[in-house]
This record gives C-alpha cells, structure tokens and sequence, in this order.
C-alpha cells in the first residue's frame, strides 16, 4: 500500500521577502490520508496550493510518480481540491457545477485516435448522478448551490473534485466553516469517503482533534518548517518538541534534566520514566499530559502545589495548580476546591522527556490560563494564499 | 406644531424638485412649441424635431456622437475589464495605490483632462511630424504620413481614456464579491486561464461590466468639455454642436434635441439602476421567461451554436466594415474644415457645395474671436477657413497666421462690392474675401420708453435707470461711451478712454444697467424684461419677431459697424478645398440666402441689390425700406459708423484693467 507518490523536494517560498517554506522536505504515499496541521502561517496551505499548481515555489521540486511537474498547470494535473468555503460557480447549479471538470475533460476520439473528443452527454449524466449520490445529495441536481445548507455545499464541492477521478484530492480547511456537530459528523464522512474511492487525500488544518480522528499521518509544521511527522498516536505520545507536544492535545511542558536513562529530574526532585537515549544531566524539556496526572493526598505526593482555578468541563475538570510559581493544568475527574493543597503522582509512562529546542521554554505554562483558551477558540480559518 | 413642521419639509422637498427639473420641463415643453419662441407659447406642434431631422449638421454629429460613443464604450469596456482583474490580482498595496490612481481622472475637472489632452496630442503630433519627415527620408518602402490632426480619432482615444476609469470602478466590486478561488477551482477542474475567465469569472462579474459600459457610454455621449479640447476640426459631438447652436439664442430646435438627448441619458440611467435593483435581489428565484429558456436551450444546441455563432461573426464583420468604410470614407474624400459663429450660415449652402463639388463640409463654430485665436494658438484649431472680425483679421495678418489667397481661383471676388474691398484691416486684398456685414445699435421697446431714441444719451440716462442692457465685454461697451463723447473707438488716449469708462462707471453706480449681456439679451428684450439694449442689427430683426414693440436705431453720433471676412490659415491642409468653399460662398446666390438667414449685410454688390426681389419672391410679400436698411445700412449710416482696429498692447491692458475696475 506505501507506494511513494509525491514528493516534495528543498521547496521555499517568500511573499514579499518573508519565509514561508523553509527547505520543506515530504514524500506523500499512494492512498494515504495526510495531515498538514499548524497555526496560522504555518506554510501549511502554501505546501497544498503547491501541490494543486496554483502557487510555483521559488526553489525546489515537486515530484509525481517520479516526474517533476513544477511546470504543469493545475488544469493537467490528475489532482483536484476542494477549497476553503468550497468555491462553488454560484452561476451553475449542483449538476453543472459537479459536471464542470467532466466537460472540459477531453480524450482521444475512438473513431479517429488523432482528434480529441468531448464526453458523451450520457456518460457525463451517469458520472455525475452517481458521484451524487455517493455523497447523498441525490435530488439535488436542479438546486441553486446558494440554496444549500454549508455542509450540502460541501459535499457538492467534494462530488465535484472526485467526479473527475483524481490521484490525489487536496482539501483545504474544508470544514473551517461548518459548526461543530457538523464538522464531526463530516470527519467521519469524508474519511469513509477516502476508504471508499481508495485515493490520496491531502488535508490541511489548524485542528488538531480534526487531524488526529482522520489522518494516517500527521505533518506538523510551523514557521515553514516540519516540525514533525507521524502517525496521530506517535505525534501525541511521542512529540518531538515543545511545539509539537504544546499544538497537539495540552500539555504540561517543565525544564527538567535527564539525570540518566530512565530518570529525570524536576523541581530538584527525581522521577522514573521510560526514555533513554540522552547524555547524562542533559537539560531537557519534559512533558506531562494532563490527564496522566493523579491528585494523591499531600503526605502521598511526588509534588505538592496549590489549586489556583477549577473549571467545569463536563466529563472532566480542569485544574490549574501553581506548583512553586509554574501553574500546571490537570484533568481529573475529582472535584478539588481552590486553594486546596494537593498532591501529584505521576506513573513512568505519563513522562515524556524531549530534547530542547528553539520552543523550549515557549509553552507549557499555564499562567495565562484563560487567556490561551480564548486564543484556541477564535483561530480565524487562513485565507488561501494570504499567509504572508 | 408638528404638522406644521412636516408641511414646511414638503413645500421644501417640492421647491428643492421645482428648482431640479423646472428648468428641464420647460425645456421640453417647448421644444414642442410651434413658434420659434421660449417665452410665448403658440401652439402645440413637432416641427422643430422634423427640423432636427432634417438639420444634417445635427444628425451628423449624431452620428459622430452614437460612434464614438458604441466604439469608446465597447473598447473601454474590455480594456477596464482586463485592467480591474489585474488590479484585483495585485497585493493590497499596489492595488490600494492603483485604485486611487484610477479615480483621480474621474475626480480631475474635465476641463484640465480635456486640456491636457489637447497639449499631449498637439505635442505628439509635432514629434511625428519630425519624426516621419526623418523616416520617409531615409527609406521609401513605408511612406509615413507627415501630418497627423486632432479628429476623430483622438476623439475616440480620448473617450476611450475617460471611459476606462468608470468600468473598472464597476468591475472592481463584483471581483471583489467573488470568491478569490472561484478561479483556482475553475483550473483545477481543467479550465486554462482563459477559459477560466470566460467560463466562470465573465459570468459572475457580468452585470458589473454591463453597468460598467452602460455608464461609459452614458458619459460619453453626453461628455462637451473632453470632446470640444480634442475632436479637432473635422469631428464635432453632439454635445458641441447644440453648443456651438446656442452662441445665438435658444431656438426650440435645440430643446428638441436636448430633449432627446436627455431622454435618451434617463433611459440609460433607469436601466442601469433596474438592473443593480435587479441584481441586489439574487437570493430570490430567478426564473427565466419561458421564450428565454427556449431560446437559450436552443442556443445551447449544437444547432443553435453554429446560429449565434454566424450571428456574432456577421455582427462583428458589419461593424468592422462599417468602421473601415467610415475611416475610409473620411479619408479618401475631400474635405475643407471651416470654422465661423453660431447659426452664422443658411445649412442648405453647405449641402449645395458637397453635393456640387463632393468635397465634405466640416463645419464648427467658435464662441468669439478671443476664443478662436486662443484656440488657433494652442494648435487645436486645425482649420482651413475661419471667419474672424475686422480687426481680428489684421492681429492674424501681423502675427503671420493666415495664407495669402489664391484670387485667381475666387472669381467670384469681383462680385464684391468696392466698398467693401481693401478695407483697413487688409488694404493690400491680399488675405481675405468679406462674408457679411453689420451696425451696433440701440434695440429698444417702443411700449417702455416715452420718445424714440436717437442717442446713445440713453444709455446713460436715469429715466431708464434699471432697464438698460450693456454689453458684456469691455470693447463693445466702452464703444459706446466712446461714440457718445464723439472719441474715434480705437483711441489709445489714455484720457480719452478714462473718461468713457468714467461714464460707464457712474451709470452703473446710479443702477442705470440692469446687467451686462451678451445672448441673453435675446430673452431679456423679447419677453419685454427690459426696456433698452445695445446689439447687432441683424439679430434686432429676430427678436422683432417675437416682440412687435422692439425697434433699432444707429445712434446719431455713430457706431461701431462691423465685416467678418473669410480668411485661409497657413499651412491648411486643404487649401484647394478652400478656395472652392470661399469661392461658392462668394456666390451672388450664396449670399442672398445668407442674407437671407443671417438678417447682416451681404457685401456681394449684386446681392444686395437683388436681396428685396428675392425676398418678394420667397414670401410672397415686399420688403419693406426700413427694414432693408436695417439689414444693409444705408452708405450715410455707415459713414457715421467706425470699424474696429486691432488696439496696440498697452491700450489693451488698459482696457482689460478698467474692465476689471468696473468689476462686472
């Protein structure tokens, strides 16, 4: 099933004298569900419309099947996209609209292989009205594609792109614009979708919950740079960086120093993990989930802090406890007042220990707690193209 | 209280409507009148449209008007389009920058763009001619054409130039509307950019462009200033020729076709707003008229295809030809550019000569001598024959601006009278052929004043105090003062002239003037506004028309009398066109006619003395002596009668200073 498919080789680009790729380096394989993720700016949606052809990067190469298609335009690539807030033609209605790639496909004539030949009517009919419904939205052929729900629209767009039966689809933030419930139940859906048709699906985003619930593999990236690249389990048990631990899921994320393998140590105490592999008392950047923290009575506790916060989360609360200035978030399903004593136990497989890097220090503190929440919740959609 | 108020903003919103389109009612209204009057209504009739039909210097510019106009639009059109996607494609900045760039011209007074045309055109030509002399001398397989003039086509580009601005500033809105991926989607799906733009971006920007070109086209056929700066001689708008109509007086003829015009301008108008109102109701259903749906699924056929096809391949060809035949026909036919006043000429003699020599009259008209010679100076006035005064004629002569006359070739030069030949302004008959004359004089209403007036006393005289008309210019006014103290009118003492501007300023402080008029005087001394003016003879006899009490006296101290003669610039382009035009117009049978029209002297001799025949014989009735004495001074009026000269530089800015003293 790993075929290598596309291959992204030393790729940057710059708007307007600002970096936004950075030597991106990335193979994508045959029938693979991959996840561009990062915030804002990240490069993410320049990487696709690279792919699509609707941006050339300054440097580097972009490979299909082996062939370097730098030079092709959209319109002869065997990929298609799904755009951000769809792109329908609001000229057209729902059957023209999926019916446009199939009228300008052409192909050799069968009566003389020299001259290229429209499809028939009847083939494109068939094509169009089975992609329809494959998507459920049979019916709806003679609708104005203003007179649809966002998530019919979305679904128009989809049938539109894989009517033509591309290689490849790219969907860019392709349920950006859809409520929550929606947004989940279109997950599902186009994750059948990809299983069904059998293709490549290139996703960008800046959820990560949308990326860990669909992808095969994620591709964190930042500052046009790939921050990391792994399976969904992978890139959130094992996150390369604080970037990466910090984007992906929440995270506790302390300066420790790995005393030896299997042990390190913070706020001058020693805790047993399970990673090895760095040299003695390297400093290191350590990671704590918040729900693999259990509040144990003080006398019991590795470490003892204060509760400073206590949010109601449904299935969950949400603590924030100030262990000796550095407030940490915790995920229990126990109610502790604020400003309760606690203390923590954290199991060897709750910690993970990270190199540092140029984030080290960035995140992971949750002083300003109700302030990065906030932040989470308004991450406008990027605009395509516009990252500079 | 409160219904108080609200009475007082109706009556405030009517007046602020009376005073909007009263004046364009009124026009319309009487432009359906059947006398030649604005003031008396006399019956209901179309005449003056089926005049306006038959005017061919009106349909003419029409003509030229629809042209320029369907040509500058359609061209604009697509340039604007073009040019409103690549100003969308740019990044914010440069667009922001682009974008007030492209409103300034709209902003720029249309003066200052017409002007500057003008001089950009004027000096482009200059640069050809030097340039093209150089490249025909150096090879001969191209023959450049050495002499470039304002006309049609820069007529056109300019349109074309203030027509481009309004398209992209509708185009402009609708791109943005757009969604920026509609395009990438389009060529995702296998579009090239082009069918891209045909296939989805042309659809969704469509009433944009529509609204986009039905405003350019309103713009340019109604645009005066822009075209007047850089149609040239041989091209004239509709806008220029009810302009260059209404140097004499308002006749019904041009509210008939000011009435169309507007007419046609609100259509336009309502049609853009219906479709934006239209447009703004897009949620709504859309549902075609059935005949449209036919129509376009049978248009949508292969059948039907190959139809609209051959229809737009059939439509394009006849209007490529038109234009080719068009630019051929103005270039291939001989033509004469002739320049005088405002209905200074009986139309029929310019279709007489096309039709007897098939050299094509373009025919326009200045507002003043000042205003021509400004216009010859600035190299706009490309003409071939102009009409200027007296003492006009002698500044051209000493400025080397006229072409000495081939009279070899104007025989009928002889038929003028000896009166009227080797006048001061051309002892030597070298560079001009009179064209007609005429007396200033006082035209007062018979039922206002107590005695007949035979003095220009009464323009000076309190008993009239706020019923007398000046002249508006500080020649002909002064004139009048001067003639009333016995002073020659081209005295250049100082204390002379200081004490007729005295008089004139001490009966304008007693209120003697009710204002100071040129036209306008029409109005004013027809519709009994006011008791006494000072004019021209000839045009006494039309108001006489409308207003039986008017009478006209050449003061007994004298006056000032007039002769516009027809001059040939140098280096005309047409010189043997011209000679034949001077020549026809010289005619015996010319001149009646004008003489005729025009109501001035004629200086043909026999002309003047077949004139009250031919009258007789016209309509049916005989020519009274008074009225011809009117029309062609006797020679002992004209002897109390002064003609003007050309005034030395200091006199004149004495004039021009005292003139502003008066503060008019």
């Amino acid at each position: 099933m790993s075929k290598e498919l596309i291959r992204l080789r030393d790729l940057c680009m710059a708007y307007d004298d600002e970096l936004v790729l950075d030597h991106l380096n990335l193979y994508i394989n045959d029938k693979e569900f991959l996840t561009l993720l990062g915030p804002s700016g990240c490069g993410k949606s320049t990487t696709l419309r690279i792919i699509g052809g609707f941006t050339a990067p300054l440097s580097g190469d972009v490979l299909f099947d082996g062939v370097r298609i730098n030079d092709v335009p959209p319109y002869k690539r065997q990929i298609n996209t799904v755009f951000q807030k769809y792109a329908l033609f609001p000229h057209l209605n729902v059957f023209e609209n999926v019916a446009f790639g199939l009228r300008m496909q052409r192909r050799p004539d069968p009566a003389d292989p020299r001259r290229k030949t429209k499809l028939p009517e009847e083939e494109i009919r068939q094509r169009v009205l089975e992609m329809l419904e494959a998507v459920s939205l049979k019916g709806f052929e003679n609708r104005r594609t203003d007179a649809l729900s966002g998530g019919q629209q979305q679904r128009v767009a989809i049938a539109r792109a894989l009517v033509n039966r591309p290689k490849v689809l790219l969907l860019d933030e392709p349920l950006g614009a859809l409520d929550l419930k929606l947004r989940k139940d279109m997950q599902i859906e186009l994750k059948r979708i990809q299983q069904q048709v059998g293709i490549t699906f290139i996703y960008v985003t800046h959820d990560q919950e949308e990326a860990l619930t669909m992808s095969d593999t994620i591709v964190v990236m930042d500052k046009g740079t790939i921050q990391q690249i792994g399976t969904p389990e992978d890139i959130y048990n094992e996150p390369k960086n604080a970037f990466v631990a910090d984007f992906i899921g929440e995270s506790n994320i302390i300066d420790g120093i790995m005393v030896r393998d299997k042990l390190v140590q913070m706020y001058g105490r020693q805790f047993p993990c399970l990673d090895g592999g760095f040299a003695e008392n390297e400093p290191v950047d350590v990671v704590i989930r918040p729900e693999d923290i259990d509040i144990v009575p003080v006398e019991q506790g590795q470490l003892t802090g204060t509760v400073t916060n206590v949010t109601f989360k449904g299935m969950q609360y949400d603590i924030i406890v100030d262990f000796r200035g550095f407030k940490w978030l915790i995920q229990t399903t126990d109610h502790s007042p604020v400003g309760a004593r606690i203390g923590i136990k954290i199991d060897p497989d709750g910690i993970h220990v990270m190199k540092k890097s140029r984030y080290s220090g960035l995140y992971g503190d949750y002083s300003s707690f109700s302030d990065e929440y906030d932040e989470l919740d308004t991450v406008e959609p990027e605009e395509g193209g516009d990252e500079a | 209280m409160r219904r108080g108020h609200r009475i007082g903003s109706r009556a405030l919103t009517a007046l602020v409507f009376l005073f909007l389109y009263a004046p364009i009612l009124l026009l319309i209204v009487f432009s359906f009148n059947k006398g030649n009057s604005n003031i008396v209504w006399t019956g209901f009739s179309l005449d003056w449209y089926k005049s306006l039909f038959q005017n061919r210097l009106i349909m003419r510019s029409v003509y030229t008007t629809l042209l320029v106009s369907l040509l500058a639009t359609a061209i604009a059109t697509a340039a604007g389009t073009f040019a409103a996607i690549g100003f969308y494609s740019l990044r914010r900045r440069p667009r922001a920058f682009l974008n007030t760039v492209n409103s300034i011209p709209m902003m720029n007074a249309d003066i200052v763009t017409g002007v500057a045309m003008c001089l950009f055109f004027v000096a482009f030509f200059t640069f050809w001619g030097d340039f093209s002399v150089w490249f025909n001398g150096v090879q001969s397989v191209v023959v450049l054409p050495e002499r470039l003039t304002l006309g049609f086509g820069t007529l056109l580009i300019a349109h074309v130039t203030f027509n481009i601005p309004y398209v992209i500033l509708s185009v402009g809105p609708k791109l943005r509307q757009m969604d920026r991926n509609l395009v990438d989607a389009a060529q995702d799906l296998g579009c090239t950019w082009m069918q891209a733009f045909w296939k989805v971006i042309l659809p969704e920007i469509k009433p944009g462009i529509a609204s986009g070109a039905l405003t350019a086209f309103t713009m340019s056929v109604d645009d005066f200033i822009i075209s007047y700066f850089t149609a040239g001689s041989s091209s004239s708008t509709l806008a220029m020729t009810i302009y260059g109509m209404t140097k004499k007086r308002v006749t019904p003829e041009i509210n008939a076709v000011s009435t169309l015009l507007f007419v046609t301008v609100l259509v336009l108008l309502v049609i853009v707003n219906l479709r934006e109102a239209r447009a703004e109701k897009t949620g709504e259903e859309r549902r075609p008229h059935p005949a449209a749906q036919r129509l376009s699924r049978f248009l949508g056929s292969p059948r039907g295809r190959w139809v609209s096809r051959g229809a737009a391949g059939v439509l394009t060809a006849c209007f490529l030809i038109s234009v080719t035949l068009l630019a051929r026909a103005t270039n291939a036919q001989p033509v004469v550019n002739v320049c005088s006043w405002g209905e200074y000429i009986d139309e029929d003699l310019i279709t007489r000569f096309e039709e007897e020599t098939g050299i094509i009259v373009n025919y326009q008209t200045a507002e003043s001598n000042e205003a021509l010679y400004s216009l010859l100076k600035s190299g706009a006035g490309d003409y071939d024959v102009i009409v200027p005064s007296d003492y006009m004629i002698s500044q051209l002569i000493e400025e080397d601006m006229l072409s000495e006359l081939d009279y070899g070739r104007i025989p009928n030069y002889a038929l003028i009278s000896d009166r009227f030949k080797g006048l001061t302004y051309d002892p030597e008959e070298r560079y001009s052929v009179p064209y007609a004359w005429g007396t200033v004089g006082i035209i007062y209403n018979t039922a206002m004043v107590a005695e007949p007036i035979t003095s220009w006393s009464a323009l000076f005289d309190d008993r009239y105090a706020g019923n007398v008309l000046m002249f508006r210019n500080s020649r002909d006014a002064m004139a009048t003062a001067l003639s009333y103290l016995g002073y020659s009118l081209n005295t250049t003492d100082e204390s002379e002239l200081r004490e007729a501007f005295q008089l004139l300023r001490d009966a304008k402080d007693r209120g003697v003037y009710q204002s100071f008029v040129m036209d306008e005087i029409f109005q004013k001394l027809e519709g009994g506004n006011a008791a006494i003016g000072v004019y021209y003879a000839g045009d006494y006899l039309t108001m006489l028309e409308n207003n039986e009490d008017l009478a006209f006296v050449v003061p007994e101290e004298g006056s000032n009398w007039f002769m516009d003669a027809m001059c040939v610039l140098k280096n005309a382009p047409h010189y043997d066109e011209a000679m034949a035009w001077i020549n026809f117009i010289a005619s015996t049978e010319a001149n009646l006619a004008n003489m005729d029209y025009l109501w001035y002297g004629s200086p043909n001799q026999e002309a003047l003395e077949q004139y009250p025949a031919y009258y007789e014989e016209l309509y049916g009735e005989e020519l009274d002596q008074e009225t011809y004495d009117i029309i062609a001074a006797p020679p002992e009026v004209l002897e109390r009668c002064e003609a003007y000269l050309v005034l030395p530089l200091e006199t004149r800015k004495l004039y021009n200073d005292l003139w502003t003293e008066l503060g008019i």
